[in-house]
């Protein structure tokens, strides 16, 4: 595809335990256009982190391995990378923005050097010109007085402050990559919205290609051009924000968009989820979802679903979409989600543009 | 709805002391909750007091001035100590954190019982057992669970455990501090359908404390808004949602996430300027019945004529 930034195929990952082999992430494939943001949202433990880890090229050595795919970035093959090779492009051409921003910051080294250590090391600036180069991506991501700022440690700096000065070093090197493994959900609502301005600024200004991992599907709608659906170490399904939202064509898909309530559902229940996550040990024949699924089918319990293409943007992994299998409706609740909160909601709306 | 109060409270007060400073983690605060009602208790800012409402409510600390009324009677009056055991049974609490709040070195069946025990309901081991285990169907686990510790479940499983834990003492009133924040969403609405359902069977109350006002409006009847230790407005869920009068709250809602690419493509935020207007002549003030805002005459005077009009 023209503007493919990265292209990920059949990427596993797995994990040796005592109990035995945890098979983490069970051959995914998606690709990353220029400029855009991907979200990858999924159930606690379908593999998110360890995706983007994968990336990253930080998977925990020895008992972390990728057995098999390939992460094509610009040309190179990165799962076939060194250490060594591998930290030339971490930080530089793919930088990662972590949860706590404490655990990213230095807690003894002011916020300044901290900027700067990249800088030096990757670009190659000198002394002075990275201290000029801090200072303006202090300023960039809207820390006021950035010159005396810098001479400050992290616990000077308000929780929402320091999320922006850990953006601040992860951008420090225009990464043609940026990676966010639930930036904002350390943060207040009111906090978390700026920072998500604050990123979607700078992809315009840089033509940033974004990953976006994170639970809030309020936070998917506000950021994502396209969204990956995680289930079991496996892409579900994928599409555009608007195919995904308003035409979801895969049951975990339905049920994650029905666990959410909507404006005006107060009376009925919500749709959980029902059952556990499968054991990734002993993952199952078949489709990992069908034990969940309320439309589970015979097949479902044997041979694994393919990616079925829904349209040229749409994608989703269920015998639902075989073209012998019986028409079924989404549940009520995710219909009328798709519909939109807007159509049934003009009151808020007006509010918020007054 | 019966409007029988359950819980009154008046000009609540809760001050830290520090070394540096007083910290006004609640800065006199009013409400009531009635019998078998959600109230839900927001705040956009993390520190706005919102778990130390809750934490003095249930005299975790004891408050530093005004009063809590529990079925009547005054819960931080020294005079009502003898009646303290008898409250703590009849008032529970639900943590924030699933994970912290669960004693790891206990098996389930011994974090249910304790309380059972604590207030002597039930000696016999054989009935102790069976309550335990219709306790975990309960909460839709089940008696397999009993001898297992916490680390064997998952977040879900565990707040369910802290929920079982709480109703084991069969209380009136249960006050959860972001009972699912911690959780994933398809867990969050586990969680809530049976919160939902188990006050439907029970006729129990709720002081439901959350940051995500979406899932809060969903569960609450009530909404109270929280900032920098004041409720700024209170109102039913539908009208506080729809016709938001103080302007943090207004801010609030339109900085809070919809599941709904259109609606946030076109969202603007509104930011809430503090220093806009006068918080010292402020007070709280019903604007139409039921719809309380921390505000001046001024301003009250507006927002009475913009009601009018609407
Ligand atoms: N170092 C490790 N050793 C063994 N198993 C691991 C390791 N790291 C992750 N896993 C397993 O890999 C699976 C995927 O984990 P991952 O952290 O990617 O989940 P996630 O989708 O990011 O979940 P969450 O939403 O909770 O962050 C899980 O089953 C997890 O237990
Ligand atoms: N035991 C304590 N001693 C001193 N200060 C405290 C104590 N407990 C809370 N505080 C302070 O009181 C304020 C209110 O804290 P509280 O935990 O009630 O906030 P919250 O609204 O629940 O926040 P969050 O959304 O982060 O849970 C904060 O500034 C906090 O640091
Ligand atoms: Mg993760
Ligand atoms: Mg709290």
């Amino acid at each position: 595809m023209e503007n493919t930034i990265l292209d990920v195929r059949n990427l596993q990952v797995t994990f040796d335990t005592y109990g035995g082999s945890v098979k983490a992430v069970r051959g995914l494939d998606f690709s990353l256009r220029k400029g855009e943001t991907l979200a990858i949202v999924g159930e606690s433990g379908s593999g998110k982190s360890v995706t983007t880890k994968a990336l990253m090229g930080l998977i925990p050595k020895p008992a972390g391995k990728i057995p098999k795919g390939e992460i094509l970035f610009e040309g190179r093959d990165l799962a076939k990378l060194s250490d060594k090779q591998m930290q030339k492009i971490r930080g530089k051409e793919i930088s990662m923005i972590f949860q706590d921003p404490m655990t990213s910051l230095n807690p003894t080294m002011k916020i300044g050097k901290q900027i700067m250590e990249g800088l030096i090391l990757h670009q190659k600036l000198s002394q002075s010109h990275a201290k000029t180069r801090a200072i303006e991506l202090l300023e960039l991501v809207g820390i006021p007085e950035p010159k005396s700022r810098i001479n400050q440690y992290p616990h000077q700096f308000s929780g929402g402050m320091r999320q922006r000065v850990v953006i601040a070093i992860a951008l420090a090197c225009n990464p043609k990559i940026l990676i966010a493994d639930e930036p904002t959900t350390a943060l207040d609502v009111t906090i978390q919205a700026q920072i998500l301005e604050l990123m979607k600024d700078i992809q315009k200004k840089m033509d940033t290609s974004i990953i976006f991992i994170t639970h809030d599907l309020g936070v998917v709608a506000n950021v994502a051009d396209r969204v990956a659906v995680m289930y079991a170490g496996k892409i579900v399904e994928i599409g555009t924000v608007d195919d995904v939202f308003y035409n979801p064509k895969h049951p975990y898909t339905w049920g994650l968009l029905g666990s959410m309530p909507t404006v005006d559902n107060k009376e009925e229940k919500l749709i959980a989820i029902p059952g556990t996550p499968p054991d990734l040990i002993h993952p199952p024949q078949g489709d990992a979802f069908a034990v969940r699924n309320e439309y589970v089918m015979q097949i479902d319990l044997e041979e694994e679903p393919p990616l079925f293409k829904v349209s040229d943007s749409h994608y989703a992994a269920t015998w639902l979409l075989h073209e012998d299998a019986p028409e079924v409706e989404p549940p009520a609740a995710v219909k009328e989600r798709m519909k939109g909160i807007t159509s049934n909601h003009t009151s808020v709306r007006e509010d918020y543009h007054s | 709805m019966s409007k029988d109060k359950i819980l009154e409270v008046k000009e609540l007060k809760q001050y830290f002391h520090t070394k540096k400073e007083v910290i006004k983690a609640v800065d006199g605060i009013s409400f009531d909750i009635y019998r078998g009602e959600t109230f839900g208790l927001v705040g956009g800012e993390s520190g706005c007091g919102k778990s130390t409402t809750g934490r003095t409510i249930i005299r975790l600390y004891d408050a530093t001035s005004g009063e809590v009324k529990f079925n009547g009677i005054d819960v931080h009056d020294k005079k009502s100590k003898k009646n303290l055991k008898q409250f703590n049974r009849q008032m529970q609490m639900i943590f924030q954190d699933p994970y912290a709040s669960l004693n790891p070195r206990m098996t389930v069946r011994e974090i249910i019982a304790e309380g059972i025990d604590i207030h002597g309901l039930i000696k016999n081991e054989k009935e102790k057992t069976e309550r335990v285990q219709q306790l975990l169907e309960t909460v839709g686990l089940n008696k397999e669970h009993a001898s297992r510790y916490p680390h064997e479940f998952s977040g879900g499983q565990r707040q369910r455990i802290g929920i079982a834990r709480a109703l084991a003492v069969d209380p009136e009133f249960i006050i959860a501090d972001e009972p699912i924040s911690a959780l994933d969403v398809s867990i969050q609405a586990q969680v809530v359908n049976l919160m939902k359902e188990l006050q439907e069977k029970h006729g129990l109350t709720y002081l439901f404390i959350a940051h995500d006002l979406s899932m809060v409006k969903y569960i609450s009847d009530r909404i109270a808004v929280m900032y920098f230790g004041k409720i700024v407005e209170l109102a039913d869920s539908d009208e506080l949602y729809n016709n938001p009068l103080h302007p943090y709250t207004k801010s609030l809602l339109s900085a809070i996430p919809l599941p709904d690419p259109d609606f946030e493509r076109d969202r603007t935020r509104t930011i809430y300027d503090p220093s806009k207007h006068d918080s010292v002549n402020a007070e709280f003030r019903e604007v139409t019945p039921g719809h309380w805002v921390f505000c001046t005459e001024g301003e009250f005077k507006n927002f009475k004529l913009a009601k009018a009009k609407a």
